[in-house]
């Protein structure tokens, strides 16, 4: 299983923040962008969403692990 | 007494739930830095931010919700915060940060650092807070009249 997480205004766009998906035998290797068009959001990860991968910044191709939390975070506004 | 490395003094993060005062958050931070006798630092640089009563367009705000990561936003402030100490050779560093509610007038960050010059004091702090704005996860929403309204970027610097 690999933990999905959406925040801000994707969380709201989708309607969940998080959920587990499951990764088949047969699926080719998961990475976050060809997890992303499973989530409902549309195709292709819009240029502005990033990637963490457990809890730092990551290549969309990363490849993805069972235990790995993926979240998508959109533009950041801190500080 | 020698100054104590970034390393020795790693950074004090706070994230704050409710209101706080940054003037207590630093004298927190500074009476740290002299615990045992040890000499202050010749230089601190702070930065206070707060939230302002207008959005962009001009229309009253009536608070900013701000969201974070919670476990991804603490690593990546320490990460940026480590990389920015080794860069100018800081002595330490503090940020606090709000988040959920927040009202107009209330702190919503705090940024201080210590070295042994100003100049790294003032760079090494100003790298850190815009740092803070586009490499930790915050999301902020700004809510007027009832409607909450995504910040996607951050404002002129």
């Amino acid at each position: 299983m690999i933990t999905v997480r959406l925040f801000a205004s994707l969380r709201e766009q989708a309607g969940w923040g998080e959920r587990s998906l499951a990764i088949t035998p047969d699926s080719p290797s998961p990475t976050p962008a060809n997890l992303w068009p499973q989530l409902g959001l549309g195709a292709a990860i819009p240029p502005q969403v990033r990637v963490a991968v457990n809890q730092a910044f990551s290549a969309l191709d990363q490849p993805l692990q069972s235990g790995d939390e993926v979240a998508f975070l959109p533009p950041i506004s801190g500080g | 007494m020698a100054h104590p490395s970034a390393e020795e003094r790693p950074l004090q993060l706070r994230l704050h739930p409710a209101r706080f005062d940054p003037l207590s958050s630093l004298a927190d931070w500074q009476r740290n830095l002299t615990a045992g006798g040890a000499e202050a630092p010749a230089a601190e640089a702070h930065f206070i931010g707060r939230v302002r009563g207008r959005t962009a367009h001009g229309a009253p705000i009536e608070a900013l919700e701000l969201e974070h990561y919670p476990g991804m936003t603490e690593a990546q402030i320490e990460r940026i915060a480590a990389a920015i100490s080794r860069r100018h050779g800081l002595l330490a560093a503090r940020v606090d940060h709000r988040v959920g509610r927040v009202l107009p007038g209330e702190t919503i960050v705090l940024v201080a650092v210590a070295a042994d010059r100003r100049g790294p004091a003032q760079r090494g702090g100003q790298e850190l807070l815009e740092a803070l704005k586009h490499e930790a996860p915050f999301w902020k929403r700004e809510w007027c009249g009832g409607v909450g309204t995504w910040v996607e970027g951050n404002t002129a610097f």
